[in-house]
């Protein structure tokens, strides 16, 4: 540059560095509250690091015992392991051929109809925010032990999934070729049929295999309240403290998900 | 796969793999074969309809306020399970998360990390908390322990994905004045990562509080210990209650735990409404 420094005033700011902005009292106010929540949070909970280590010492059984899975068992859990596979997978068919229509229901590019729009929302978000076990252990109540209520929990758990992920992507579509149907006379649901749901169809796929995933894990525990699968096995060896036989289970379904979660991503890759 | 000529007039034709057919046909036999093999009565669904709504009816046309009070404090000691349970969660995998990022520590370190939180992801929640309580006992801090080690398997991952992803200018700018590996960490990695991260460990206290509520089915305390008692006993205008209060509290928590988000990362309490 030729010109000097002193002449004019302007690049003068430019080379200062600018200064930080402080925010250091909201930042301490922020600590300060973030401590005393979870102080109080830690006296609610009873946090008790001497009675966890007493503990520990008369543990040590269990623990022996976890490490040694009894594999003889495993012929008996195969029923079990079979209903879980099918819990998962037939909850992900019905769960995802229910959720596309009210997917459209739920997004406002689909649905054109506020009050119909709200409305759907409002029950999803109702139904999302109910984990899975609770709906388990009402619907064993009202249709009983076994798969049914099990497949059920797992329906209602994946339509609030897949219409939450499948309706924000229907937002973010665009909405061009939309348009052109509306415009050239094609009712919603036809223009929908025939702009939108092409395009939204290969994240439809893969959030219904994400939720494949999600039922196994899923479908392995909601058998704890008595909605079939390896769930009910683990309740029943776990009240009569057999050790061995849980540490099986539980090794059965870290295989199980670990294998079949490859196989999802896999035919994730392959197929969307 | 054939290569289509192109044609002005004729449509493209649609590429077919026989990989795909295959795969397509094999996922139908399994779907197929679940629904055959099962052991369901399917007749049972005809009078559901009917039994929902009796049960419906039952439950919440008049839920039954009275043991609101309990029902509140049952919800509280849920949700301070869930917090205790995500602060341990960070202050564990917030570490390991580094060692477990490449170029931020050796590979020979990277390589177990990764596989101990693919295993920990692999497990559900109340598995891992059955095993922790028939080592430790049934109490609420068991629960926040078993959330704790939960979290750290989706913390861990997340964590070193953002620490992985993070633009590499900075990193390079550090290294470049001579910075060692914490100047690295705190200067040219955390600045960039620490809005996502942040926000995924608002999300994991989402996940957790939900997650607290399955904890008391299996008798860790809570909002779900008093779910299940009251399921049992058929008290249906209490567990109407309960699942209003699950429902509320859990939306309340989403909405605030949101807000917080939005100010992380857009600097405004309220979402910015994006144009795509």
């Amino acid at each position: 540059m030729s010109t000097s420094v002193t002449s004019s005033p302007q690049p003068q700011p430019k080379t200062q560095r600018p200064t930080k902005p402080r925010h250091g009292a909201k930042s301490l106010a922020a600590v300060v509250l973030l401590v005393a929540i979870t102080i109080w949070a830690g006296i609610g909970v009873q946090v008790d690091l001497p009675a966890i280590a007493a503990n520990w010492r008369n543990a040590t059984t269990n623990i022996i015992q976890l490490l040694q899975p009894d594999y003889g068992f495993f012929p008996k859990t195969i029923p079990a392991l079979l209903e879980t596979l099918q819990m998962a997978v037939i909850a992900t068919v019905i769960g995802s051929a229910l959720s596309l229509p009210l997917a459209f229901l739920a997004s406002r590019a689909t649905n054109p109809r506020p009050k119909l729009l709200a409305g759907v929302r409002f029950v999803m978000n109702m139904i999302r925010s109910v984990p899975d076990i609770l709906f388990a252990s009402i619907l064993v109540a009202v249709v009983g032990v076994g798969a049914l209520s099990g497949i059920m929990a797992l329906v209602l758990f994946n339509v609030g999934i897949i219409v939450k992920l499948v309706s924000e992507s229907l937002d973010g579509e665009d909405a061009g070729a939309q348009e052109a149907a509306l415009a050239a006379g094609a009712s919603w649901p036809k223009a929908n049929r025939a702009a939108m749901l092409p395009q939204i169809l290969p994240s439809f796929a893969s959030q219904v295999l994400y939720t494949f995933e999600l039922n196994i894990r899923a479908s392995t525990v909601i058998g704890l309240v008595g909605a079939g699968g390896l769930g009910i096995l683990i309740d029943n060896v776990r009240s009569f403290f057999r050790y061995h036989e849980l540490s099986l289970i539980i090794l059965e379904i870290l295989v199980l998900v670990l294998v079949l979660e490859s196989l999802s991503a896999w035919l994730r890759k392959k197929l969307v | 796969m054939t290569v289509q000529q192109p044609h002005p007039t004729a449509r493209p034709v649609k590429p077919t793999s026989k990989l795909r057919t295959t795969l397509w046909l094999l996922v139908s036999l399994v779907v197929v074969a679940a629904f055959w093999s099962v052991d369901i009565k399917w007749s049972a669904l005809a009078d559901f309809p009917a039994q929902l709504i009796k049960y419906v009816g039952l439950m919440l046309f008049p839920p039954d306020w009275s043991k609101f009070g309990e029902a509140f404090m049952a919800t509280i000691l849920s949700v301070q399970m869930a917090w205790i349970g995500t602060v341990l969660g960070i202050i564990i995998s917030f570490p390991l998360s580094f060692l477990a990022s490449k170029g931020l520590a050796p590979r020979a370190v990277n390589a177990p990390l990764r596989f101990i939180f693919a295993v920990i992801r692999a497990v559900p929640e109340v598995v891992i908390a059955i095993l922790i309580l028939s080592v430790t006992g049934l109490t609420p801090f068991t629960g926040a322990l078993a959330l704790a080690v939960g979290s750290i398997g989706t913390l861990g991952k997340w964590g070193y994905e953002a620490f992985e992803g993070v633009d590499p200018g900075p990193k390079e700018a550090v290294r470049s004045t001579g910075g060692g590996t914490l100047a690295l960490i705190r200067w040219g990695v955390w600045p960039s990562a620490a809005p996502e991260v942040l926000s995924f460990w608002l999300y994991r206290f989402e996940i957790n509080v939900r997650a607290s509520a399955i904890l008391g089915l299996i008798g860790a305390g809570g909002i779900g210990k008093m779910l299940q008692d009251n399921v049992q006993f058929r008290n249906w205008d209490a567990v109407g209650m309960l699942l209003i209060v699950v429902v509320v509290v859990t939306m309340v928590i989403d909405q605030i735990s949101g807000a917080v988000r939005n100010k992380l990362i857009h600097g405004t309490w309220r979402a910015p409404r994006l144009a795509s």
